[in-house]
Parts: structure tokens; C-alpha cells; sequence
């Protein structure tokens, strides 16, 4: 155990006096995740709005036509009953729900819209709200003129307005979806990355052989390399998460002790799985050369197609079918539940399992690849 | 110290070690010399406890290496023919690790006196020239107070002042009473330091005495040198010249 340590303890101090190696595990994360942070991708698409339409009267069918019959595809809009509307504004699929209230428009009867926007897509729901205001205005001088000239009286008729609420839930903004998921890349990134080209190097200079001639197990070696990365991990984690709360306001889990807790638990179990991944790769990859590509090969798929960036619905639905279960995919959804979600360790189970089972497979074929020399 | 006993090893298609049978004794420098691929090295590693042999039998002070070889590693000292130690950690710093590894608490600073680089505890391996990494790497090789210390071509490579500064810190470990055993390819090195040596070749010892029977048996077949002998030779006029100070410091 004491050789294990003093290993460990001078790893640690390795790492922490490569300053490219902080710099690279350390500093590249943070910057996706302030670049991709800084992205607005709300901009860049019409937004998705609900009508409800509870009046199906004259009124309320022009109202939907305008905002449908638009050439500049502005909206998307669908139709459907308060329940269902409520439910996918809550998901995120539609950014505003409108509902327009029965006998609208009629002698007496309700004057207002009543519009609900989602929080996290700010910019989508004000340009539907305001496409909607746009729209009763135009109606409301339609009707205004038309009232001029069958009554000349020109009296003040109804007008109708627009009442808008947020929906009141959860922390789903973009960068709440992304700063997890750019948590369990760097742990990653870290494992696989880190192991691989320390071990490379070490068996190419011959530093292995060296600790080969020495009286060390094989095993006390393999668990200061874990132990050193782990701790690293664990440190990575938490500079990653705490420049999420102040860059972008982030919350993890509903600020308690337990979040962070099963954040750390869960760096540490990603962490370990990685690691060994990495130590696997180290067996198959004999030379710095072969090491790149190889460690790319297998980090880039998951790197893009774990929905770290983007959520994974977003990729046809084939090719989910195989997404889903890669070990990135696993960490990312449990470290987002956690973060995003105030999820507990009853909610992630499922993703535990996952982590579980990929380590059982690539612990087993570490032992069988890894070489010393 | 040393028995070997028809040692074989096989790589693939190569007999690297055919069948190799000595014994080194106590406070003695023992030399294999032989051509590079001769199997020196296979022999070393395979008494060294870092390669299993295929057969035969090797012990150190009597314990089967192949058995116990944590055992027989925390008592030797082992230089290897390549070093490499650790980038970012100082020669204080990797002394004291290895220590650590012997479980032996060391002085980094008593250690590194020892092989002339006492001034050098703060720097890191890789700045070191040539020779200042080899007696550093048998620094590290004497971390444990090893009773026999493997040498695996100490002074290849090595500018005539640095091997001779070698030759001294190998001369000094055996006054203290370290069992050496050494390989070469330098004859004159082996004359130097070898109470006895061992010439291999293709896997086999084709010759173990003292250097001066094996220079008498080779006389008495008839052989005279056709250089006619001098008292000098090139190397005495090079350092004659030049001088013995260390250049690498």
C-alpha cells in the first residue's frame, strides 16, 4: 500500500508539474464549454408554438391561419388540447403555447390570449409572442374599420389582448444541458487520453522496465496510475462545474450536498472506467504514433454521438439505437440527471448499470492487453 | 552468489540463450563479454527476475529467482542497459520513490555523493549528459544496499573520461563489499575491473577464467599479437592529453 501511494503521490506531482498537460486537460474543456456556451442556438431556428384552441369560432380561425399561412416559416405551429400543448411545452418541444379561450372575440365573451413561453428558449418564445400581438393587432384595426362603416358611432369595441406568463420549471437552459455533458467528456478525455500516452511513453523509454526490475507488483502500479487520474478527474470536475455556476448560472441538483456528492461518485466511477479503458488502448497501441489515431478512433464517436453537445434525439433515430448505449452516454444522461435534474441515486440506476457493465467489459480486456513492455 | 544452471531461453525463431551454466562468488566483479546479440542481456534479465527462462535454474544466494522473484529483487541492485526514469521528478525525488519501491528509506543526498552528482539532486534525469545518467541510474540501483548489483554495459557509450570515472565507482563498490556482475563489450574494460570473465556467443559461454589465464591460454596455443606490443597504447596518449577531469559536469 505504501508503494502504491508514494507511486500515486509522485504521478500527482508529475501531472501538476506538466503545465501543457494542465493546460491541455484542464484548459480545452473550459473553453468548449464557455465557446458552446456562448452559442446561442435558439436563434437559429422559427419557433415552436401550440395553439389551443377552446373557441372555434371566426375569431380564432384567422388567428391560427395567420400564424400558420406565413411564408417566412417563422413558426411552426400545431394544434392540440391544453393537456397535450402543456405537456410539450413542459419537454421542451414547443416553445410558447397559446391558448385561445372559448366564445373569444364574441359579444362578452373573453378578450384575452393567454400565452405561456419556456424560460429556457427566451428569444424563440418572444418572437412568437410578438408575432401574435402583431397578428391581434392587425385583426383588431380590421375590425376597428369595419365597425367605422356599419356604425358610424365609432364606439370603443372590445380589444383584445395578449396576457403572457413563463412557465414556472426547472433549469433547462442550453448551457444547463451542455456543462454536464462537457463534465463527463473532460473525465474522459482525461482517462483514456491521459493513461494512453503516459503509458506509451513510459514503455517507450523504458521507464516500465525499469519498475519491472524493481520489486513492484503490477497491481500497485495500475492503481496509482487509476488513483492519480481519478484525483485529477475529481479536481476537474469540480472547477468545471463551479465555472458553469458562475459563467452561466448554473445550479447542480437543487444545491445540496447529495448532488455534489453523487457528481464526485459519479467522476470517480466514470473515471475509473475511462482509465481503463485507456489502459487497454495502451496495450493494443504500442507507439506514440499508433496511440493518436487509435485514441481517437475511440473517443470521437462518443465525443459527438454521446449528446454531450447536442441531445441525442437529435440524431436520426437508427443511429440512437446504438447511441444510447455507448459508456459516454451513460455518464453524460447520469451526470446531467444529477446536475440538470436534482436526480438521486435511486433516478440513475439505469445508467449505472450501464457504466457497470462496461466496465466488467473493458476491466477484462485491459488485463488481457495491457503489456509492460 | 550467482548459480546458473543450463539457462535456455528461446525468442520465436532465435536461441538467444543455449543452455548457459556459471557461478559468480561473493565480492567478486564478474564480466560476460560477447558480441552485441550474444545473449548477454537475456542471461542478465533472467538472473534479474525480470524475464522467466524457458529452463534451467537460477539463484541468487541460494533462492530460485524464477519462485520468488519479489524476493530476489528487493535484494539486488539492476542497471539496466537502457535507462529511464520518470520526466518531472528530481534525482532526490526518484532516489527517494525508488526507495520507497525497495521499501528502504534513503538519503537521496548520501546516494548521489556517492556517484559524483551531489550537486545534482535538484535536476531532473533528462538534463543529465551521458555519463552523469549512468551513475545516476547506479544510484538508483543502490537504493536497497543491494549485495550484488547487475551493471548491463555501464560504459557504453561513455567519452574516455567518463568510463574511467566509471571503472572507479565500479572499483569502489566492490571494495565495499558488492558483488558485481557486469556485461561488455569493451575488452579492456573487462581486464580492468573483471576478476572473471565469461565470453558467450550465439547463447553459449565458449570461455570463463581470469582474464590473465585466458590471455596465457591463448598465448600457449602459438597466437602472437602481429602489432608489435608497446608500453602505451592510443587511449593513454588521449587522456595523457586531455586529462582524467570529468567532462560532462
Amino acid at each position: 500500500m505504501r508503494v502504491a501511494l508514494s507511486l500515486t503521490v509522485a504521478s500527482l506531482k508529475m501531472y501538476f508539474r506538466n503545465r501543457q498537460a494542465i493546460f491541455f486537460s484542464l484548459f480545452i474543456p473550459f473553453l468548449i464549454m464557455v465557446i458552446f456556451g456562448l452559442l446561442d442556438f435558439d436563434r437559429f431556428s422559427g419557433a415552436d408554438v401550440g395553439i389551443v384552441d377552446q373557441a372555434h369560432n371566426e375569431a380564432s380561425a384567422a388567428i391560427t391561419l395567420q400564424l400558420t399561412d406565413r411564408t417566412d416559416e417563422l413558426v411552426n405551429v400545431e394544434l392540440g388540447s391544453l393537456g397535450d400543448e402543456t405537456e410539450r411545452l413542459t419537454d421542451g418541444e414547443i416553445d410558447a403555447m397559446f391558448v385561445i379561450p372559448a366564445g373569444f372575440d364574441e359579444p362578452g365573451g373573453p378578450v384575452t390570449i393567454s400565452a405561456t413561453t419556456d424560460e429556457r428558449s427566451p428569444q424563440r418564445a418572444a418572437l412568437a409572442v410578438a408575432l401574435l400581438g402583431q397578428i391581434l393587432g392587425d385583426l383588431e384595426r380590421q375590425a376597428a374599420s369595419t365597425r367605422e362603416i356599419t356604425d358610424s358611432g365609432g364606439a370603443d369595441g372590445p380589444t383584445i389582448f395578449v396576457s403572457t406568463s413563463t412557465l414556472e420549471g426547472d433549469d433547462r437552459s442550453y448551457t444547463a444541458f451542455l456543462v454536464p455533458g462537457i463534465v463527463a467528456m473532460s473525465i474522459m478525455q482525461l482517462g483514456i487520453f491521459g493513461v494512453v500516452f503516459a503509458l506509451v511513453q513510459y514503455r517507450q523509454q523504458g521507464v516500465l522496465r525499469r519498475l519491472k526490475a524493481a520489486p513492484v507488483n503490477p497491481a500497485q502500479f495500475l492503481f496509482a496510475q487509476i488513483s492519480t487520474r481519478l484525483s485529477i478527474s475529481v479536481f476537474q470536475t469540480l472547477i468545471l462545474l463551479l465555472s458553469g455556476m458562475v459563467l452561466f448560472d448554473l445550479a447542480v441538483g437543487d444545491g445540496d450536498v447529495v448532488s455534489w456528492l453523487l457528481v464526485i461518485a459519479l467522476a470517480v466511477f466514470g473515471g475509473i472506467l475511462f482509465v481503463t479503458m485507456g489502459l487497454a488502448i495502451s496495450g493494443v497501441a504500442r507507439t506514440e504514433e499508433v496511440a493518436a489515431p487509435v485514441t481517437n478512433l475511440v473517443s470521437m464517436p462518443m465525443m459527438f454521438l454521446s449528446g454531450v453537445f447536442f441531445p441525442l434525439d437529435a440524431l436520426p433515430g437508427a443511429v440512437t439505437v446504438v447511441t444510447q448505449f455507448l459508456p459516454l452516454t451513460f455518464l453524460a444522461d447520469a451526470i446531467r440527471a444529477v446536475v440538470t435534474d436534482g436526480a438521486g441515486i435511486t433516478d440513475i440506476w439505469s445508467e449505472l448499470a450501464g457504466l457497470a457493465a462496461w466496465s466488467a467489459v473493458v476491466c477484462a480486456a485491459a488485463t488481457r492487453l495491457f503489456r509492460w513492455e | 552468489m550467482i548459480v546458473a544452471k543450463d539457462l535456455r531461453k528461446r525468442y520465436d525463431d532465435i536461441q538467444a540463450v543455449d543452455g548457459v551454466s556459471f557461478e559468480v562468488y561473493p565480492g567478486e566483479v564478474f564480466g560476460m563479454l560477447g558480441p552485441n546479440g550474444a545473449g548477454k542481456t537475456t542471461t542478465v534479465e533472467m538472473l534479474e527476475g525480470m524475464r522467466d527462462p524457458d529452463s534451467g535454474v537460477a539463484l541468487i544466494n541460494g533462492i530460485d529467482v524464477t519462485r520468488e522473484p519479489m524476493r530476489v529483487k528487493k535484494m539486488i541492485g539492476v542497471q539496466l542497459q537502457a535507462n529511464a526514469f520518470f520526466d518531472r521528478l528530481t534525482l532526490s525525488e526518484l532516489l527517494k520513490l525508488f526507495g520507497t519501491l525497495y521499501g528502504h528509506s534513503v538519503s537521496p543526498q548520501d546516494l548521489l555523493d556517492r556517484v559524483d552528482l551531489g550537486d545534482r539532486g535538484k535536476s531532473q534525469f533528462k538534463t543529465l549528459s551521458g555519463g552523469q545518467k549512468q551513475r545516476f541510474s547506479i544510484a538508483a540501483a543502490l537504493v536497497n544496499a543491494p549485495v550484488l548489483i547487475f551493471l548491463d554495459e555501464p560504459s557504453t557509450g561513455l567519452d574516455p573520461q567518463a568510463r574511467r570515472n566509471m571503472w572507479e565507482l565500479i572499483k569502489g563498490l566492490q571494495a565495499d563489499g558488492t558483488t558485481v556482475m557486469l556485461t561488455t563489450h569493451y575488452m579492456e574494460e573487462a581486464e580492468e575491473l573483471c576478476d572473471r570473465v565469461a565470453i558467450v556467443d550465439s547463447g553459449r559461454i565458449v570461455a570463463l577464467d581470469t582474464p590473465l589465464a585466458l590471455v596465457d591460454g591463448l598465448l600457449e596455443t602459438g597466437f602472437r599479437n602481429q602489432r608489435p606490443t608497446r608500453e602505451a597504447t592510443l587511449e593513454d596518449v588521449f587522456i595523457s592529453i586531455t586529462g582524467r577531469a570529468l567532462r560532462d559536469e
